[in-house]
């Protein structure tokens, strides 16, 4: 793929996502309205704007992120348009204001560079925390941000502007801070990390001092799952840890550690905690808890089983049926309505996307920037991970935005800038 | 740092390929279970709005048919033109709150096969008709109302079979309820409304209730004797007043509460024809639990019989009888232990009229095609031999001076030999079950019935089986007959 070949896909996704948005409409029993033209729009200017402004600050990014991204936004966004219209108003904005602030990213990094990121380690772990710990603040106290509990997880904030209020997952920022800190923390201090081992039989262990750090993050992520009961936040930070700290030194040991400590906290987890349980059983078996835990999963299963291989088309399948559709379960959504042919071109496009990632990450020749185009690569193939597969009950159901389809505006603004950083990371080391 | 980056990426795709196989097995291998389950609604709601086959009885009455929504010239509206009349035997099929009898057992011969499933494409690549197919049924309609009129007002069942071939004449419950009223939005409230009526029209008292068979059980019993040796109709047995029940002081009467004849002795056909407990009770004992059971299988009891729906089985349940002769002697006039459904009684009558074959009851016909070819088309079928061809005729015999003489006077039918069998049971006192199984004509049997009403029907705790299922019996009888003559 050329450069030149970007704006052709980019136009070819809006294309798609306006051609979708179009069947529902017919599907509705209505003629085409003025949503084809703002689907069109929205998606052709948010993905293409993030492209212009990769001629403008990051030329030498690599061609082949943004196109499979664009589509896999379109899909989501016909979905979300067809099961809630008015959502899918709100969407649009996120969408053009997450290109924005990708935009703005690309801009920054662009004057200050990349490395820039390294100076403020120590705040931005700071910033990391105090944003996880956000959604603990008061429901009902005085302050402009308020603490939201949904759907029995508390993950949202309330920000009141007076004029306009605001529903915000901080964690989905946090996340990216999160990576950037531990990138910057890593690349400095990778000797002491590898330096000594102790060796028990074939098994190298780190020293006990060096699993300090570990121990500390394991204990953070279960506080997130006790106080946020968050399963999916919990596991996903605990895991990008591992894996950068595993990368950064290459000794097996910290995953083996890390696999150890995921496994006494999950079964820990599992007798204490009733939600934890219903989830457990619910992936084993959904059928049996049909009336219950299992309902979502199961009418998920059901849907897409309905859709097989074509589908039914966009707006003529039931996918109401399923709880949350627009956010956790809209690849269930997509499978009844796209059919095999749609949820593969899906799964595609992330492998894609996926895999320019990990290009980016093998070919930095900077251990910053390596470390941080795998952390972010990991991140995103992760979360789509975890909720594809907690859909397909290859793993238990967490709930996880499915990144850039899932409805909600903090994950798509999170993505974005995800993104940003992995298209900078890879115009710096090109480059250099 | 590209070693371990790469083992990652490696492990996340082994990862992403194991969404892609669990896909494949949802969207593709699995598919069409997980599209057919019946917790998915998906398959009604898609069925909802679509054409679907006619279901007609032979006549051409249609009991089922899809006509154009005029609200959207796309979909399609299911009407049962018949309303409550078939409504145990048609059932619905809705959105809302599933399917029932025939459009459930043959929901896949009636759907239209134009929805793109795969399996559907694969056919259709094959030359496969989309159109979908349509059902034709064996109710007799005229008789099909006529016993539904017959039983307005009351709870109960008719059945009718066709004695030679198994083929179900009349299948009707009652009270009934209108299936349009289960399509469309109000769904949900009208079953709930038919599900909360004190008198359960929900309930299918024709072949998946059971009831106390009464005396009409005499016939087993009756068969099982001549059928054993141990008994034949002019056997002499003693004609006591009660008859005591072993190892215990309680007794059995008649229903009159006198003897059975003089006091003295009295003959199996006799105590048959005035359906005598004392003789009948004290029989069942000296034949045993084992002979009467393995007749009962015969005819059917104990055992799942084929149906496009689950039917009750009856029962008769001979090892715990073995032991425990009271009740069996209780059972052996058709209370206590031994519980039927009517399309058994009718099975009973159709095999004492068929020289005591067994057949296959049989509700659908044939399945044919929107150009009118047969696509499967029901023969009929033996599943058994309840008795030898003699002691059909002896029991035959038996049940004939039963209509001429005996209980069922009132099912007798001017210019036609009439067999049957009437039956009293009281479960709770007070409410008898009231019972009639026959069949005629006697020298060529074309209709084998059975007539249970609940509570005594209109005459309440004084009705009889001869009283008020016999009559209803053979009017009913009459006029399949006469017209079957006529036309």
């Amino acid at each position: 793929m050329t450069r030149d070949l970007q704006p052709t896909l980019i136009i070819g996704a809006a294309a798609l996502a306006a051609f979708g948005v179009s069947l529902v409409n017919f599907a509705a029993q209505e003629t085409v309205n003025a949503q084809v033209g703002l689907t069109f729009g929205t998606v052709l200017f948010a993905f293409g704007g993030v492209f212009v402004a990769t001629r403008r600050f990051a030329p030498e990014a690599v061609p082949h992120l943004l196109p499979p991204i664009a589509v896999i936004a379109g899909f989501g966004f016909v979905e979300i348009f067809r099961l809630n219209p008015y959502r899918a108003g709100l969407q649009r904005w996120w969408l053009l204001i997450g290109a924005g602030l990708a935009t703005v990213v690309l801009a920054w990094i662009s004057r200050n560079g990349l490395a820039a990121l390294r100076r403020y380690r120590n705040i931005q772990l700071l910033a990391a925390i105090g944003l996880l710990v956000l959604p603990m603040l008061p429901s009902d106290g005085p302050l402009p941000i308020r603490g939201l509990e949904v759907n029995g997880s508390r993950l949202w904030i309330e920000i009141d502007l007076y004029i306009v209020q605001l529903n915000f997952q901080p964690g989905e920022v946090a996340k990216l801070l999160f990576v950037i800190f531990l990138a910057s923390y890593l690349a400095d201090r990778q000797p002491a990390l590898t330096g000594a081992h102790r060796r028990i039989g074939r098994l190298t262990l780190p020293e006990p001092r060096q699993l300090g750090p570990l121990l500390l993050v394991w204990l953070g992520s279960l506080g997130i799952l006790v106080s946020q009961r968050d399963l999916g936040a919990s596991l996903l930070l605990f895991l990008v840890f591992v894996s950068m700290l595993y990368v950064a030194t290459g000794e097996g040991g910290y995953l083996v550690g890390g696999g150890v400590l995921i496994a006494i906290g999950g079964v820990a987890s599992w007798q204490v905690f009733d939600h934890v349980q219903r989830r457990v059983s619910a992936w084993l078996d959904p059928f049996a808890a049909f009336e219950d835990a299992g309902y979502q999963v199961a009418q998920g299963i059901f849907g897409m089983g309905t859709g097989s291989l074509s589908g039914s088309g966009p707006g003529l399948g039931q996918p109401e049926l399923i709880p949350n559709a627009i956010t956790d379960f809209v690849f269930a959504a997509v499978g009844e309505e796209f059919g095999f042919a749609g949820t593969v071109a899906v799964l595609g496009c992330y492998a894609l996307a996926i895999a320019t990632g990990f290009g980016i990450a093998l070919r930095s020749r900077d251990r910053f920037n390596k470390l941080l185009a795998f952390g972010l690569t990991f991140v995103f193939a992760l979360q789509t991970f975890l909720i594809i597969g907690g859909v397909l009950r290859v793993v238990p159901l967490t709930g996880i935005a499915l990144p850039f389809m899932s409805y909600g505006g903090s994950a798509l603004v999170g993505n974005f800038m995800l993104i940003a950083l992995l298209l900078a990371v890879s115009h710096e080391e090109a480059s250099r | 740092m590209n070693g371990p980056i790469r083992r990652m990426a490696s492990l996340l795709f082994l990862g992403f390929g194991v969404l892609l196989g669990a896909l494949t097995w949802f969207q593709v291998l699995g598919a069409d279970g997980y599209r057919s389950d019946p917790r998915n609604v998906r398959t009604a709601i898609n069925i909802s709005g679509k054409e679907r086959g006619l279901i007609v009885t032979g006549d051409g009455t249609v009991l089922a048919r899809s006509n154009p929504d005029p609200a959207d010239p796309q979909a399609y509206l299911r009407e049962y033109p018949e309303g409550p009349m078939f409504a145990h035997v048609v059932g619905y099929t809705s959105r809302l709150v599933g399917d029932s009898g025939l459009e459930s057992a043959y929901r896949d011969e009636l759907r239209s096969r134009r929805d793109l499933t795969i399996s559907d494409v694969i056919a259709a690549l094959f030359g496969r008709d989309l159109r979908p197919e349509n059902v034709l049924v064996t109710i007799d309609a005229d008789l099909q109302r006529a016993a539904a009129e017959a039983l307005e007002g009351n709870r109960g069942a008719v059945v009718a079979l066709d004695p030679s071939t198994g083929a179900v004449l009349a299948y009707v419950s009652s009270p009934s309820f209108d299936p349009n009223a289960f399509l469309g939005a109000p769904a949900v409230t009208n079953r709930q409304a038919v599900l909360d009526d004190p008198a359960e029209p929900i309930r299918d008292r024709a072949g998946t209730e059971l009831f106390p068979p009464g005396s009409t059980f005499k016939t087993v019993v009756a068969a099982a004797a001549v059928e054993s040796g141990i008994a034949g109709p002019e056997t002499a047995f003693d004609d006591p007043v009660v008859y005591e029940l072993p190892g215990s002081t309680a007794t059995i009467g008649n229903a009159d509460g006198g003897p059975c004849g003089d006091g003295v002795s009295v003959t199996l056909q006799t105590a048959f024809v005035r359906s005598c407990n004392t003789v009948f009770a004290g029989l069942s004992v000296r034949i045993g639990a084992g002979a009467i059971g393995q007749t009962a299988t015969s005819f059917g009891f104990d055992r799942a019989i084929e149906f496009p729906w689950a039917l009750a089985e009856s029962r008769f349940p001979q090892s715990e009888l073995a032991d425990d002769p009271a009740a069996l002697a209780q059972s052996g006039i058709g209370e206590r232990d031994v519980r039927v459904t009517p399309l058994q009684m009718a099975m009973v009558a159709a095999a004492a009229a068929n020289e005591g074959e067994v057949l296959q009851p049989y509700i659908v016909s044939q399945v044919f095609d929107a150009d009118g070819n047969a696509r499967e088309v029901s023969e009929p079928r033996v599943i058994g031999r309840a008795m030898s061809p003699a002691t059909a005729v002896v029991l035959t015999q038996m049940m004939e001076r039963v209509v001429t003489s005996g209980t069922a006077q009132q099912a007798s039918i001017t210019g036609v030999r009439v067999a049957g069998k009437t039956g009293t049971a009281l479960p709770e006192p007070g409410q008898p079950d009231v019972w009639f199984i026959g069949f005629a004509p006697v020298d060529a049997p074309q209709i084998a019935i059975a007539v249970l009403l609940e509570d005594g029907g209109p005459l309440g705790e004084s009705g009889t089986g001869g009283s008020v299922a016999a009559p209803i019996a053979g009017t009913l009888m009459e006029r399949y007959l006469i017209r079957g003559d006529s036309g």
